[in-house]
């Protein structure tokens, strides 16, 4: 929104040796954040009233002339000039090298076909006045030479604030130029000067008469509407704004259209409270109805867009027809026009929400809804109805009220203001700051708070208009006082806290830990992916649907949580196959399950992937993962698939795991994570070359409960083991999981270790050497029972099918 | 029978010296020291000295004894050697060839840089005595919105900036949507608490909004909380400033202004000045020379009392950060959607060895 100092000048009188960018800054620091300063209108003090006293054409340009003229009697200039309308006598306004004109143009010295031209002859367009303009300004023969236009015309130069709207979301107050000068002078401690008071009243009251009044009011109590002013009045001469109503409209943004017109708009501006005025002759019948819609109905409004109403958005109709969408824009059929003679001014208020509501659905956000939708104070009406008609009464002398306002809605005699007590001590202490109960008071009466000092406490009266939605609470009135007081002056101030341990819950722990070992141990790169998936990524890896579905999702990409991390990673593997041969990474995320219970539940899970264009990774996964777990300290082992516990991550009938490469982790029974590689014909799906191995741990439920540690230490051994290697044969039915199941249960007389040596596959078989390490803490090993145990391991593994090499 | 020794002496360095193999040392070796050797030749004929000459000889001759195994132990130390480098001279390893071994293996790893910041900022509110906190990205309206004193006709609830599972225009009891900040955390944070206390929360948000280098639906943020008796702006002012500190790594200006959020009162932005052009104003400031950064300030007495803490006992303050432009800051990331792209050429750039 765009604030100018020149109107909040009306009502404030600032200190004068304040520079713009000063008084845009204290603004930020102190009520809301100002985005820009910007000075306009500079250049009025610039040009000058001058006279031609010559015109000869252009020694190299057909269509251009030499026209030289005075500014004085000493002072004489020559411009080079297109324009067809000079002539000789002219008095013409006169632009020097330097000028920046409106319409963006800075003069420079510059020579036009060989000559010299030492600024410009303005025209009308060149000087903001018009859209466009033939010729240059032919200004009455009477006006004084040497004169500025910003003397002659009454033009100011002026400095606009841009504030940034979201700042003002909680301010309706702030939305006009009274309200920001009531800021401007509590900042700056300058008084606020009330044109508004009793006796103006008074005054605008006086135009009121005996009349019955032509136009009724009627609210209808399921409609939007908390209060509805309406006043008419006849004479009314529709033409152009004076230009001290248009430059103001200009300057902040507003396009003039008619006299009526702007100083709605203007009246707006000034006091932050919408209005509208109707051509009367175009409402049918004797009142206005204030209703909701029935039924679907279709509207015009003024910017000549049909809009389709539902029922339930309120109308200001006539007893024909919908004539304003309440609060939001009027329509096209009862607008003031050039031939308006009669008028009805309409000053009203609103729901918040159900402006908003109906203006959110129409797409339709116009001065007027910005306004409403921050809560307007109703006993603003008034006070807006009155500054109204002393508007029109200034630019249409002749113009008459008929009969009195009429008013249908809340009775507003019954609201009380807002009352709070509060402790100076309260506000120091909260602030960390020491501020005078003067001071204070200071403070909340320039901002037009009512002070009743009792002996420890203040009774702060709240205006009503910062009470409708801002100003509830004790801490409302601390920020009024801290903002003013200025933040930044406030000392940082280290608090004395109570001492205690602190340290990252368990998960956050185990997390660090993973990245840690993950990054540093496997040669992995951590990465995010999104939580949300879409339907043609869960078709590819033949992976199911989730029951949370986004409502109003973005795309068709993200449109659900995902339930798995699985499709993600093979997505992820897909693009960075383009560029990697091979690669790891891992994610610590999310997964979301729906329950019935309390709707949805979040697992924690640790997923990492390795991919390779050449060799299946799935025994360095396995061996990582095994590592992983021991230094998290996780109670998980390796297990295969089990005909009863089904792994809780992956289902196993998924048909993208692959036939041979799956393990199960497994938590106390609980199958909680796998070790797996993506079967080949999926991977074809993503156009992965190559393999693929994912590991998945589900961490959930490790916050509260840290794994511990299980080393513990054993004494080192004073006697010398005894080592014995041997080769056994294993066909290809067969895997190594089995010769150690096997020689798990060999009951020896002595401790034995088993270590595989290495493993051999010339052919079909494969030749298994294992290591046995035989030890007694108490003595050496005699020969005759290392022999006992050769027999007894070979038997062993005899029986269970893995003979002995031979030879 | 001293000249004898001293000759030997002679005799056998010059022996030595032509010998380069270690058999025909040791057999040298041991023509002088061994029983039948040249030395103990020469000291049979000690039976015939005299007490004075035995005490001249004995020493002598121990010391040529000694000489020669030095001699020899040198000797076959450096021809040891130099069979050793010969050897390491045909294995010799290329070292300005280590590329290669690049290109076979992976040889790198990194955490994602966001992991970078968030760990760093954890241990900076944890050496302060802060807990770190998370919940649910599933969330509901109460936790959410409600108790953050965000009422039902709030903007924020409309279906643009919100996911929603449910249509928050329905009469469903729990309507469930996907956490739009951090203050949920807040939320949960109090209600599991008693004062005194105080936390951070990291944690995944999300929002409606289309995605471009500046806006992404899914990011991250930072919250954090302090709740006791007579907390105050200057200890919320510290902390910020300590916070600032310690990320920046020097004395960073700031400013605190006025800002609006329903669950803060009063409620503040704080502006860091540019870093790029250090308050002189240029593109990433706006020409303002400030970087809002931080929203924060009181919590609202209406928020302590969702959270179950008595607002006439206890106060607090309350702020958030915005985890992925702090990243983004920090790494001069040009687009924010290489964060959860998932794209190894981002991010390993972040490789930690």
């Amino acid at each position: 929104m765009l604030i100018s100092l020149d109107w909040i000048k009306d009502f404030s009188k600032l200190p004068s040796n304040i520079s713009p960018q000063d008084l845009g800054l204290r603004l930020t620091m102190g009520t809301a954040e100002v985005e820009g300063v910007e000075v306009v209108n500079g250049f009025w003090k610039k040009i000058k009233v001058v006279e031609v006293t010559e015109k000869v054409p252009h020694p190299e340009a057909d269509k251009l002339n030499l026209v030289t003229f005075k500014l004085n009697e000493e002072e004489t200039f020559q411009v080079v000039c297109g324009a067809s309308n000079v002539r000789v006598g002219m008095k013409a306004a006169f632009a020097p090298i330097g000028t920046t004109l409106p319409i963006g143009l800075t003069l420079e010295p510059r020579k036009i076909r060989g000559v010299l031209s030492e600024g410009m002859l303005c025209s009308e367009e060149e000087l903001g006045l018009s859209e466009s303009s033939e010729g240059i300004l032919d200004m009455p023969a009477d006006t004084p030479l040497g004169v500025t236009l910003e003397t002659l015309w009454e033009k100011k130069e002026d400095v606009l604030f841009d504030i940034d709207n979201k700042s003002l979301t909680h301010r309706p107050d702030l939305w006009g130029h009274y309200g920001m000068a009531r800021e401007f002078s509590a900042l700056y401690e300058s008084d606020l000067e009330n044109p508004f008071d009793e006796s103006w009243s008074q005054k605008m009251e006086a135009l009121f008469n005996e009349e019955s009044a032509p136009m009724g009011v009627s609210v209808h109590e399921d409609s939007s509407c908390l209060g509805y002013y309406g006043l008419s009045l006849d004479n009314i001469k529709v033409e152009e704004s004076p230009s001290w109503i248009k430059d103001r409209l200009l300057a902040v943004g507003l396009r003039p259209i008619n006299n009526i017109v702007d100083i709605s708009n203007y009246v707006m501006l000034e006091l932050g409270m919408p209005l509208h005025i109707f051509d009367r002759d175009l409402i049918k019948g004797d009142k206005v109805v204030i209703k909701e819609v029935g039924e679907e109905t279709s509207f015009t409004t003024l910017d000549e867009v049909e809009r389709k109403l539902l029922a339930g958005d309120t109308v200001i109709s006539d007893e024909e027809k919908p004539l304003v969408l309440a609060g939001i824009m009027g329509g096209l059929n009862s607008g003031v026009n050039d031939k308006t003679d009669k008028i009805f001014i309409e000053v009203a208020n609103w729901q918040a929400a159900r402006v908003r509501k109906t203006s959110t659905r129409l797409g339709l956000r116009t001065d007027s809804s910005m306004r409403y939708e921050k809560t307007l104070d109703s006993n603003l009406m008034y006070r807006t109805l009155l500054r109204t008609v002393e508007l029109v009464k200034k630019v249409c002398p002749e113009a008459q009220v008929i009969g009195k306002p009429q008013y249908d809605g809340q009775d507003l005699s019954k609201d009380n203001p807002l009352k709070i007590d509060i402790s100076v001590e309260v506000i120091n202490k909260t602030l960390g700051a020491e501020i005078s109960t003067k001071k204070i008071i200071d403070i909340l009466e320039r901002l037009d708070f009512g002070i009743v000092h009792k002996e420890e406490t203040l009774e702060v009266t709240v205006p009503t208009y910062r009470s409708t939605k801002d100003i509830e609470c004790v801490a409302d009135i601390i920020e009024e006082v801290g903002r003013v007081i200025g933040y930044d002056n406030i000392e940082p101030q280290n608090p004395l806290l109570n001492v205690e341990p602190v340290r990252l819950n368990p998960l956050q722990e185990l997390r660090r830990k993973a990245q840690d070992f993950l990054t540093l141990h496997t040669q992995s790169f951590e990465l995010n992916t999104y939580p949300m998936v879409g339907q043609a990524l869960l078709k590819k890896a033949s992976w199911p649907g989730s029951e949370l579905k986004l409502l109003n999702s973005l795309s068709v990409d993200q449109s659900e949580m995902r339930s798995s991390l699985i499709p993600n990673f093979l997505e992820v593997v897909a693009m960075n196959a383009k560029n990697f041969d091979r690669g790891r990474f891992f994610e610590w995320g999310r997964t979301y399950h729906h329950e019935k219970e309390g709707y949805a539940s979040e697992k924690h899970i640790l997923g990492i992937a390795y991919f390779d264009k050449e060799e299946s990774q799935i025994l360095n996964l396995l061996n990582d993962t095994q590592r992983l777990t021991k230094f998290l300290n996780l109670p998980i082992d390796i297990a295969d698939k089990h005909p009863k516990f089904k792994n809780e991550l992956v289902d196993e009938e998924w048909i993208g795991l692959h036939p041979f490469e799956f393990k199960n982790l497994r938590v106390m029974g609980k199958m909680k994570g796998c070790v797996m590689s993506v079967h080949p014909a999926l991977l074809k799906q993503f156009k992965i070359k190559g393999h693929v191995s994912i590991a998945l741990i589900d961490m959930t439920g490790f916050e509260k409960n840290a794994p511990k540690a299980k080393v513990s230490y054993k004494p080192l051994a004073k006697f010398p083991s005894s080592r014995f290697d041997y080769t056994v044969v294993m066909n290809t039915e067969q895997n190594l999981d089995q010769i150690f199941s096997a020689l798990k249960k060999v009951k020896l007389a002595v401790k034995c270790d088993h270590k595989l040596v290495t493993t051999y596959q010339p052919d079909q078989e494969t030749y298994v050497t294992m290591a046995a390490i035989l030890s007694d803490p108490q003595k050496t090993l005699p020969g005759e029972i290392i022999k006992e145990c050769e027999e007894k391991i070979i038997n062993a593994l005899k029986k269970a099918g893995f003979p002995l090499k031979e030879g | 029978m001293i000249e004898q020794l001293d000759s030997l002496s002679a005799e056998f360095v010059g022996a030595l010296e032509s010998l380069n193999d270690e058999a025909a040392i040791l057999k040298l070796k041991s023509e002088y020291l061994g029983k039948k050797g040249k030395v103990s030749e020469i000291l049979k004929g000690l039976r015939n000295a005299t007490a004075d000459e035995r005490k001249v000889i004995g020493p002598k001759a121990n010391g040529l004894k000694e000489e020669i195994n030095q001699l020899v132990a040198t000797k076959l130390q450096k021809i040891e050697l130099e069979v050793i480098n010969k050897k390491l001279e045909k294995n010799k390893i290329d070292l300005s060839n280590r590329d290669e071994l690049w290109l076979q293996k992976l040889n790198h790893g990194g955490v994602h840089p966001r992991t970078l910041i968030q760990r760093e900022i954890e241990d900076v509110f944890l050496s302060m005595g802060f807990e770190v906190l998370d919940g649910p990205h599933i969330e509901d309206e109460f936790h959410n919105f409600e108790a953050l004193n965000i009422p039902s006709d709030h903007p924020a609830r409309d279906m643009q900036d919100t996911f929603w599972f449910h249509d928050p225009q329905s009469d469903e009891k729990e309507k469930k949507l996907l956490r739009t900040h951090t203050s949920t955390i807040q939320v949960r944070g109090m209600r599991e608490r008693k004062p005194p206390f105080r936390f951070i929360a990291p944690g995944t948000v999300f929002r409606c909004e289309r995605t471009d280098a500046s806006h992404e639906m899914v990011f991250n943020q930072l919250e954090g909380m302090m709740v006791g008796k007579d907390i105050s702006v200057g200890n919320l002012i510290y902390f910020m400033k300590t916070l600032l500190k310690e990320i920046f790594q020097k004395e960073v200006e700031v400013r605190l202004r006025p800002g609006f959020f329903p669950f803060v009162e009063p409620g503040f932005e704080l502006d860091i000045q540019c870093l790029i052009c250090k308050g002189k104003g240029c593109s990433v400031c706006k020409k303002t020379g400030w970087v809002e950064l931080l929203p924060c300030g009181m919590v609202h007495p209406n928020v302590l009392k969702a959270g179950g803490i008595d607002p006439d006992e206890y106060n607090g303050f309350a702020f958030g950060l915005g985890l992925d432009r702090l990243v983004m800051m920090r790494y001069g990331i040009d687009d924010i959607r290489h964060l959860n792209s998932g794209d190894l050429r981002f991010n390993s750039q972040f490789q930690a060895y």
